[in-house]
């Protein structure tokens, strides 16, 4: 019988696998993020969660669609070649993640509450940390002749989903939502 | 592939040079076009079923009896000189010769030992990746193997230790492995190379970094090694050609000065497609003549759209692309640099960089701290007792803000040290993306309760923070939020998260080392439980090592920062007039232009040369080519 730490440990590595590869995916090719946030989740919203807390490069942002703006932007070549959506471009490099409430309780049905204690890796808050580097305007075919490279470090408190995790033997969707975000590239 | 042997007979080495014969890249336009079947690549299609045709119309000794068989000589040739597989060159293989086996019990094994042998290194060094080698080569008492250059550090520490009774000795060695057959099947490799290098050699104009590899086809040394049998192996000898000239010159800095300049005129090329090894290998062309060639339109040269983006000057009078009417427009769209078209000026220098900047992507900018840690300025208070805790009293420290339930890891980023080891780390690091999460290790890893993680800090280097007060060695970003478990009731708490990036100076007593880390470090605090010493504690603290320096970057300021503590003034900043001097003398030291040193001396430096100067060296590989000054045209 594992521990209520190996559980939560766990779980919480695969929950930070699938976020992380979800979201430098989709940031890698302009595809949307904004609903990884808890901005605009309705079980969120209606229990009245703040926005997501978003600071990029030490500047706050007031909603996970003005990030996808600043990505946008910073794709933005403009004289571009050719419609060369990758012109920027994330490798992450590590990442390490913390449960930081096993008992997540705000909004969670109460099913959801009934059947997870707080030792069973589903109600966890969740601190995830991302570092790796960024190529700017690199050849598309590898990441070399990039006119920049940055490295970055990401953090992330992602809390449960519960409209998916609520679905027996969830396993499409973002399990895990992010509710701060900060973003730092140097 | 290069077609079979049997095709072609003993007759094609000695083939009159009056009549060019050969695929893509070969058929001198020049030439009379006698008719068209004399032209090789008209009849051996890329893909070509293999039958025994023998040559639609190539007559002239190519008979069937295929006894000397010089395309498929050279073709394996050339495929094992581009690497095993005949697709790729290993650059990123190095060859390691380990000393010591035949002393070992285990040189008694059926294999001589070579198997537990490799299994036995492949355990030891697979530390923070699972490292795997190829098979191994025993000649004598050595046992020769390849591995992957990255790795290649962690195996070489291994020399010294000790292996079924035997002490192991491990080095680098730029031999080839030798065979063990007792033939010599690299000696023709090496015979091809040598040819093809007098051929390159021949060709090369130093004064005006030339390379000039126009009319191939009428390149008696290429004909003789069979060169022009087949598109394929055309291919092929002109992929080896570049990549030879490439491996000229080990660092691709030198490679891109003296290179500047290619000519493949007259080769009858069709598309780029064809060439487009020099794509890869000398990208950073700024001159190329494609004129006399057969391109026929846009789609053509599609392939290297996007390539050759330091491309000054293009000829491609003499193919039919050129006579489009939206060619030249779309040429300049294409090279960012291009100025000179076929001999006309289709941009100034100055529009030149102008859309070679244009063309590239600008990051988000750069902010300076962004505190919003309620009224309490509890991130300042808690950090500045943090911080110097950690550098001299670390059980004080753990004892005043980690609780049972705190958690502590740390992980490295670093695929090899630059600097200074990883040793002392590397069996704590918690990258859960390489250790996974059914990895022991990741839960191992996790350091939980204030006793288990004043343990481990005790083990760590000692370290020397920068006081939090000088905010400009800071970027610290934090804010509260809400939804913590509350230790002391059931209801929830407010959260404080804390990410602080910055660098620490380590010295390690023990091994005497002293240098500069990066770090990022991420808290959690939320309240404590009754009886703890400070109103709050550390839930979580995540330590992240980098392998890098953060470079400067042109910070801008249109918001006043918000810092954790007192700002303390920086220096008076220097006149502009100094600044000019400083971003000069930095360049002249430095190589970088203009722009790069200017970011150097804005950055972190703060105006101050010997750090902009210490930055730029410590960041000097992360650095884009784009970033040093160009040599003179």
């Amino acid at each position: 019988m594992a521990s209520e730490r190996e559980t939560n440990v766990r779980c919480s590595i695969e929950a930070a696998d699938a976020f992380v590869e979800w979201y430098y995916n989709q940031i890698n090719h302009s595809k949307p993020i904004a609903y990884g946030y808890v901005n605009g989740n309705s079980t969120f919203e209606r229990a009245g969660h703040p926005p997501a807390d978003i600071c990029i490069n030490g500047l706050v942002v007031a909603t996970p669609q003005e990030w996808e703006k600043l990505l946008e932007q910073q794709r933005h070549r403009p004289q571009s070649l050719s419609l060369d959506k990758n012109a920027v471009h994330y490798v992450v490099e590590g990442y390490d993640v913390h449960v930081i409430n096993s008992d997540y309780r705000f909004a969670a049905p109460q099913k959801m509450l009934d059947i997870h204690g707080p030792s069973d890796g589903v109600r966890m808050m969740m601190m995830l940390t991302v570092t790796g580097s960024v190529y700017f305007g690199a050849n598309k075919k590898d990441n070399e002749d990039y006119t920049l490279k940055q490295h970055f470090h990401d953090v992330f408190i992602l809390v449960p989903n519960w409209e998916i995790l609520e679905k027996p033997g969830a396993r499409y969707g973002r399990k895990y939502l992010i509710a701060s975000h900060n973003y730092r590239a140097f | 592939m290069a077609p079979r042997a049997g095709r072609r007979g003993a007759g094609t080495q000695r083939g009159g040079p009056g009549k060019p014969r050969g695929g893509g890249i070969t058929k001198q336009r020049g030439t009379p076009r006698v008719d068209k079947d004399g032209d090789v690549a008209m009849d051996v299609p890329v893909n070509a079923p293999t039958g025994p045709s023998g040559g639609r119309g190539r007559g002239r000794g190519r008979g069937r009896d295929g006894s000397s068989q010089p395309s498929t000589r050279l073709a394996q040739n050339i495929q094992s000189y581009l690497g095993s597989d005949g697709s790729k060159p290993q650059f990123n293989k190095t060859t390691l010769k380990i000393f010591g086996l035949k002393n070992s019990k285990a040189a008694s094994n059926a294999d001589g030992g070579v198997r537990s042998l490799l299994e036995f290194l492949e355990r030891k060094a697979s530390r923070e990746k699972t490292i795997t080698l190829g098979k191994g080569t025993l000649v004598g008492d050595c046992v020769w193997v390849k591995a992957s250059k990255a790795d290649a550090p962690n195996l070489i520490r291994l020399s010294g230790y000790t292996f079924a009774g035997a002490e192991l000795t491990i080095e680098e060695t730029q031999e080839p492995i030798p065979s063990t057959d007792g033939k010599a099947p690299r000696a023709a490799t090496s015979e091809t190379k040598q040819k093809l290098t007098a051929v390159l050699a021949a060709r090369y104009n130093a004064e005006q970094k030339l390379l000039d590899l126009s009319s191939l086809g009428t390149d008696e040394t290429l004909k003789s090694l069979g060169t022009f049998e087949s598109q394929a192996l055309a291919e092929k000898s002109f992929k080896a050609l570049v990549h030879l000239a490439g491996s000229e010159y080990k660092d691709p800095e030198e490679r891109r000065v003296a290179i500047q300049a290619v000519s493949l005129a007259r080769n009858d090329i069709r598309d780029v497609e064809e060439v487009y090894a020099l794509a890869k290998s000398l990208r950073h062309l700024r001159r190329l003549d494609l004129s006399g060639n057969n391109l026929e339109n846009l789609a053509k040269l599609s392939k290297w759209r996007d390539e050759f983006r330091y491309l000054e000057e293009l000829h491609l009078a003499g193919n039919p692309v050129a006579n489009q009417p939206n060619y030249a427009a779309e040429m300049v769209n294409w090279f960012p640099c291009l100025q000179i078209l076929d001999g006309q000026q289709v941009r100034t220098p100055e529009q030149a960089a102008e859309a070679l900047k244009a063309m590239s992507p600008s990051p988000v900018p750069q902010f300076p701290s962004n505190v919003r840690d309620g009224d309490n300025g509890v991130a300042g208070i808690f950090l500045r007792t943090f911080f110097p805790l950690f550098d001299n009293d670390r059980s004080a420290l753990a004892a005043q803000f980690y609780d049972e339930d705190s958690w502590f890891s740390l992980a490295i980023i670093a695929s090899s040290g630059r600097d200074l080891p990883w040793q002392k780390y590397q069996k704590f690091s918690r990258n859960v993306q390489k250790l996974g999460s059914r990895n022991p290790a990741s839960l191992q890893r996790l350091f939980t309760g204030g006793n288990l993680i004043a343990d481990l800090w005790k083990s760590l280097p000692n370290t020397q923070h920068p006081s939090v007060d000088q905010p400009e060695q800071w970027l610290i970003d934090c804010h509260t939020f809400p939804h913590l478990a509350d230790p002391n009731s059931l209801g929830t708490a407010v959260g404080l998260i804390i990410n602080v990036n910055g660098q620490f100076e380590e010295a390690d007593p023990a091994d005497g080392l002293r240098g500069i880390r990066t770090f990022s470090r991420t808290f959690i605090l939320g309240p404590s439980k009754i009886g703890a010493p400070h109103p709050y504690r550390v839930i979580s603290d995540e330590l992240t090592l980098h392998k890098w320096t953060p470079q400067p970057v042109q910070a801008v300021q249109p918001i006043q920062p918000v810092q954790p503590v007192q700002p303390v003034q920086p220096n008076a900043l220097p006149s502009d007039a100094l600044k000019a001097q400083l971003i000069m003398e930095l360049s002249k030291r430095t190589g970088m232009n203009a722009q790069y040193s200017e970011m150097c001396l804005t950055g972190a430096a703060n105006w101050n040369f010997d750090m902009a100067l210490r930055s730029f060296e410590e960041q000097r590989a992360n650095l884009p080519p784009a970033a040093f000054i160009s040599p003179a045209a």
